[in-house]
């Protein structure tokens, strides 16, 4: 059954006793009908007005990063004429401008979108796989292998991140998208291991852990099938954070030249060569391809924030 | 106090240890090396290199046993001039000098020397530590005063429309990547507008010598008020660029600190008693929510030094963050050893400052 006045935003933001119509006594007993956790937290977003702005624009990106390639393909390596030293400034013809060698930036953008995406998307899944496994052990099965994986952690949160990265995308990266996933991936699961290991030292007491166990629940179950959903809130919230920080690292690291080779076209490849020529007045080449990074990163954070509030059990709505 | 903070460095030890060893390993078992550099020259004979290698007490292409050997050179417990695990003195290599151990490796305080420059590492990072802390130190010293100052704000006027402008800004700041924006402010202020000096530290043109020297210090100390609006002026974009993005995560911070201590009984009380606003937000609110600021600060002056390399190399900052940069370009095994050495250990130092503030402004906490 819909409720109307429940979905629209307003009625619950602004309603309460201070303002709004008081709910009709029908809309209560809906109410009362049993919602998961997950549709409660689902309810929760969509009234994230910002989360909402988030979801559309992270949306749009995804679907330029799929369609964008195949409807303006665009080849790094071909280089048409350029008409003038640094590059044309935007025009009809050009959207964002084109580069020193006439390449269009319009098109650099929109082609860029796929790598930085999929950077994005992969290293945070690989970040959140790989720390969540380790979080569980270590916060179910405590002891030394505790003891070990944490200060395993502990080696990742003193290394100096950046340094690392760039030594590590340096030497092993040689260009390939694959291996800057990879390197990403495994260099930001550190956090999501430590947040997963708190919850389960904390939940690993809880009362219905205790009651599966005196059921007879396997070790495994417990903890993927009880202690684990209770604990994906803020482990969703830092995933959606992991991901925005290695989109803006990945076109770092590009930038600095460490990054994708110069066949791909990412975001970063766009910027890379951008500031030899900023102080010919050619600011297109460097400004777009940053706003989509910002914008990409701004819808992110919008979209983290939205869960946040969502998968906050102590909100309520 | 003290017990904690002798059992805090010692659990420190083995995770610098580790950092230590994963580094050199990472490094020397990636393809390519120093020697990288001749590999186009027809002169240069590989027995040339390997016997220029082997001044640095490196292999080439080391498999893993001669890689952790090579890790103990540079650790200080194998000596690579002959003795093996014996100094010259025929005493283990690891002890103190005055023991008998050897002279080489960290153990003795010795860096190593840098191959690409041959100048000893210590040297060339300290070389570069005035310029980071310059340009860090007033950066973070402007950051958490306008943050502390514009996220106490927010909290205080929370839905105003101040609190609002202020929660969008640092929503954009905050997304901005920042050597991007670093490039957008060279751009703005530096190309166009011609307001501030774009790159480096010091105009090279004016100063009387290339900056830490000998000779610019004795420059400086005799007239200092030149260099220091020179150093001024050029500070100017790379502290805005940090501070821009930094003050935006870090006033959320603050206002969400300070929100939740607004929240508490003991300011219901203040109010209630009848004491004016001001002494209820900065006597009772503020300090309560100082305990996890300072927390939060003292941690992020460790990713200080992370962050520096971002501004550093778009600003050509002659800093640590540079030096890296260019260690890593040029494939410097010990420079690159050492800087990260010395940064593990300022990050792990910066984390028991955390630690020990925490007890200083909080009295209800005690670690034994």
């Amino acid at each position: 059954m819909t409720l109307p006045d429940l979905q629209s935003p307003l009625a619950l933001q602004y309603g309460g006793p201070s303002g709004g119509a008081p709910p009709e006594t029908e809309d209560v007993e809906v109410a009362l009908e049993s919602l998961s956790q997950w549709q409660l937290a689902w309810r929760r977003f969509k009234l994230h007005r910002l989360a909402a702005i988030g979801l559309v624009i992270f949306g749009a990106m995804v679907l330029v990063a799929i369609l964008g390639p195949i409807l303006l393909p665009y080849d790094p390596l071909f280089i048409p004429n350029a008409t003038r030293p640094g590059g044309d400034a935007p025009s009809l013809a050009h959207l964002f401008g084109t580069d020193n060698v006439g390449r269009d930036v319009f098109r650099m953008v929109i082609n860029g979108a796929r790598i930085s995406v999929t950077i994005g998307i992969f290293s945070m899944i690989i970040a959140g796989v790989v720390g969540v496994f380790i979080g569980a052990i270590a916060g179910y099965v405590g002891g030394v292998t505790d003891n070990v994986l944490m200060r395993v952690v502990d080696v990742f949160f003193a290394i100096p991140f950046l340094f690392v990265i760039l030594v590590a995308a340096r030497f092993f990266g040689q260009g390939q998208l694959s291996s800057l996933i990879l390197i990403f991936g495994l260099l930001s699961w550190p956090l999501i291991a430590r947040l997963v290991r708190a919850m389960f030292l904390s939940l690993r007491e809880a009362d219905f852990v205790e009651a599966a166990r005196a059921v007879g629940v396997s070790d495994i179950r417990i903890t993927f099938r009880h202690i684990l959903p209770s604990a994906l809130g803020p482990v969703i919230v830092a995933m959606t954070l992991i991901m925005a920080s290695n989109i803006v690292l990945e076109a770092f690291v590009s930038y600095l030249g460490f990054g994708l080779s110069e066949d791909q076209t990412s975001w970063g490849n766009a910027l890379s060569n951008a500031q030899t020529v900023l102080s010919q007045g050619n600011w297109w080449w460097a400004f777009f391809p940053g706003m989509a990074i910002a914008l990409t990163v701004l819808a992110i954070n919008f979209i983290g924030d939205g869960l946040r509030d969502a998968l906050d059990p102590r909100s309520r709505l | 106090m003290t017990k904690f903070i002798i059992r805090r460095v010692i659990q420190a030890l083995p995770v610098i240890w580790l950092i230590t060893v994963v580094s050199f390993l990472l490094m020397q078992q990636a393809p390519g090396g120093p020697q990288a550099a001749f590999n186009q020259n027809p002169h240069i004979t590989p027995d040339q290199i390997n016997a220029w290698l082997a001044r640095w007490c490196l292999v080439r292409d080391a498999d893993i046993l001669q890689t952790i050997q090579e890790y103990f050179g540079w650790l200080g417990v194998y000596n690579c001039t002959g003795g093996g695990f014996l100094s010259a003195q025929g005493w283990p290599n690891f002890l103190p000098t005055f023991l008998g151990g050897g002279t080489n490796g960290v153990l003795h305080g010795d860096f190593g020397f840098s191959i690409s420059s041959g100048q000893p590492v210590l040297d060339m990072i300290t070389q570069r530590i005035p310029a980071t802390l310059i340009l860090m130190g007033t950066a973070w010293i402007l950051w958490v005063s306008i943050a502390t100052f514009v996220g106490v704000l927010a909290a205080v006027k929370r839905y105003s429309a101040i609190d609002q402008t202020i929660t969008i800004f640092s929503y954009i700041f905050y997304s901005l990547p920042t050597f991007w924006l670093g490039l957008i402010l060279i751009f703005i202020f530096g190309v166009e507008l011609r307001l501030f000096p774009a790159q480096g530290i010091i105009n090279v043109r004016t100063s009387p010598a290339p900056f830490a020297t000998d000779a610019y210090w004795k420059a400086f100390a005799a007239n200092p008020w030149p260099q220091i609006v020179d150093i001024g002026q050029h500070l100017v974009l790379p502290v805005a660029t940090l501070i821009a993005v930094s003050v935006a995560g870090d006033s959320r911070f603050v206002r969400s600190a300070m929100l939740e201590s607004l929240s508490q009984d003991y300011v219901r009380t203040a109010k209630a008693k009848g004491l004016p606003g001001r002494t209820v937000v900065f006597r009772h609110a503020f300090r309560n929510a100082l305990l996890p600021i300072v927390t939060n600060i003292a941690l992020e002056i460790a990713f200080l030094f992370g962050g520096a390399i971002a501004t550093e190399t778009v600003f050509s900052w002659p800093g640590m963050g540079l030096l890296f940069f260019d260690g890593v370009n040029g494939r410097d095994y010990f420079l690159l050893m050492g800087i990260l050495l010395i940064g593990s250990l300022f990050i792990v130092f910066m984390n028991l400052v955390a630690d020990v503030l925490y007890v200083m402004v909080d009295p209800r906490i005690k670690y034994d």
